[in-house]
């Protein structure tokens, strides 16, 4: 039996040596996203209802803006509300909730958590993943019934919805983690539903804006998201694919880099 | 002499013997409640404009994109709609926001104790927002106007359909904000119904595009009424039955004073 004397010492040695690799990751990576599904089960049930109903409204309400909608309009925003759902969470949810974590502390918290970098970043992309998909699931079932789409889902739309999902939830976390001003961080995010919803050809043709905000739109994120989904969801050749995921990996590195170095950053 | 007390000092608290009232008491303390509420909102005023107006031209512009054509009328209907797309937002969403906020600070418990009367109080509210509420709508129609390129025949039935408009938003924000106890619930209603608003009502649409029972309920509702005065306004002929419309808004405001009364009426 040890003596009372020994006990206390003993507890608080550290261990000899930090646990790394694959397996350990895979270890902290799944307990972080059980972490943040249990923690977030409400916000995650709220936000996909909200979700939901936004995106079959905005497939529905879209035809009340035509005398009779055209195929095109209607194939347009159908496939781009699949976008605006997955970005809505990674990037404005997203950066809103963390903004409300710094807001009552506990943030903090779940900064001092014992993993690294990279498992905090996937866990949090699980989840986000996890909360954009039915929704736009959903969104797309209800305008095949409504609008009778020529839709044709091809095996791309595993990647296009990944790295759209991962491009939105970076730029949502380097934002997020970088701004520490809760009020700033709120006013950018509605800034930028704004931008998706309207000023970005995510929901109609590129043709339909001037031609400086295409141009400019470009360079942006948004665009190319909206024609790798879009691409992955009909029919025939596109032609702009690979330059838009080439655009899109890059946007990609640089929020992750951003994000990897806001999340570093010491208090 | 004024009344002393048993040991010859001036009691520090004399009622006063006789309760304030009258109009003209009302008056000043209206005045005095629109120099307090300007001092409190004079820092985020140029803030709620700006917003305001980059919501609502912002609004006009983006519904321009959704159309593969913008014909004359599409142009004539969205820019005339810029300022009661510009007026919602802030009726509906901002107002019930700073109420929602005003509630959590305790400002209520404040201004509530203050000696003047609650209706001057909330009149001054309604009052300062409506005049916020004014540049920031015509400025959104002037962007749009700019845009789109089309030609307005503003008759001087504007001033009053865009003064009601304000008005109505404002009462019926301020309203519903006091009425609904919980701010949470306050600011979810808010966005649920900005968002069925900006999609299913028709504001830069004409109403002859939405399903009839769809178009019966925005008879009643507040945001068609208020596309409807003001497009009255600034174009001669695209539409009709102005004097119901202006007939519904002015119900709504009374209806948005009613709740406010209700719940400032009451003693804690």
């Amino acid at each position: 039996m040890t003596t009372p004397e020994v006990l206390p010492a003993a507890v608080i040695v550290p261990p000899e040596t930090v646990e790394r690799g694959l397996k350990r990751w895979y270890h902290d990576y799944t307990v972080m996203v059980r972490w943040h599904l249990a923690s977030l089960r409400m916000w995650l049930v709220t936000m996909t209802i909200v979700q939901l109903l936004s995106g079959v409204g905005f497939v529905l309400g879209i035809s009340l803006f035509f005398v009779h909608i055209p195929t095109s309009a209607a194939l347009f925003v159908s496939t781009g509300v699949p976008v605006v759902n997955l970005l809505i969470v990674g990037m404005v949810l997203g950066p809103q909730l963390v903004a409300n974590q710094r807001t009552n502390g506990s943030y903090d918290y779940l900064r001092s958590m014992p993993v690294t970098r990279s498992v905090t970043a996937a866990a949090w992309y699980t989840v986000c993943l996890i909360g954009g998909l039915p929704a736009m699931v959903v969104a797309l079932a209800v305008a095949k019934l409504r609008y009778d789409l020529p839709l044709h889902v091809s095996p791309m739309i595993v990647p296009a919805v990944l790295l759209t999902s991962f491009a939105g939830t970076m730029l949502g976390y380097a934002l997020g983690h970088a701004i520490a001003n809760p009020m700033a961080t709120r006013l950018i995010t509605q800034l930028l539903v704004f931008v998706v919803f309207g000023f970005a050809p995510v929901l109609f043709p590129v043709s339909q804006m001037p031609r400086w905000l295409g141009t400019l739109n470009w360079w942006l994120p948004f665009r190319h998201m909206a024609v790798v989904t879009r691409a992955a969801l009909t029919p025939g050749g596109h032609a702009a694919v690979i330059s838009a995921y080439i655009v899109l990996a890059v946007w990609t590195i640089v929020c992750a880099a951003l994000a990897g170095r806001a999340l570093g950053r010491r208090a | 002499m004024t009344v002393t007390g048993v040991a010859g000092r001036r009691p520090r608290h004399v009622p006063q013997s006789e309760l304030r009232s009258g109009t003209r008491y009302w008056v000043a303390s209206l005045v005095s409640m629109m120099r307090f509420d300007y001092c409190r909102v004079r820092q985020w005023m140029p803030m709620m404009i700006l917003i305001q107006t980059m919501t609502g031209a912002g609004m006009a512009l983006l519904y321009g994109f959704f159309y593969p054509h913008v014909t004359e009328m599409r142009a004539l209907y969205i820019t005339t709609g810029a300022p009661t797309l510009a007026l919602i937002p802030l009726g509906f969403v901002m107002v019930p926001g700073t109420v929602a906020d005003q509630k959590l600070e305790g400002t209520f418990d404040y201004i509530w104790s203050l000696p003047s009367p609650r209706s001057a109080q909330a009149a001054s509210a309604f009052l300062l927002y409506t005049l916020i509420a004014l540049p920031g709508s015509v400025l959104a129609l002037v962007v749009a106007a700019w845009r789109y390129d089309v030609h307005l025949s503003i008759s001087p039935l504007l001033v009053p359909a865009v003064v009601l408009c304000a008005l109505m938003a404002t009462t019926v924000g301020y309203g519903m904000a006091l009425a609904i106890s919980n701010p949470v619930v306050t600011n979810v209603v808010a966005n649920a119904l900005m968002f069925v608003v900006l999609l299913f009502s028709p504001i830069v649409f004409p109403a002859s595009q939405l399903p009839a029972w769809l178009a019966e309920v925005h008879y009643v509702l507040p945001f068609y009424n208020m596309a409807v005065v003001i497009r009255a306004g600034l174009t001669s002929g695209v539409v009709a039955n102005v004097a119901t419309s202006f007939a519904v808004l002015a119900a709504w405001t009374v209806a948005g004073c009613a709740a406010t009364a209700w719940v400032v009426g009451r003693r804690r």
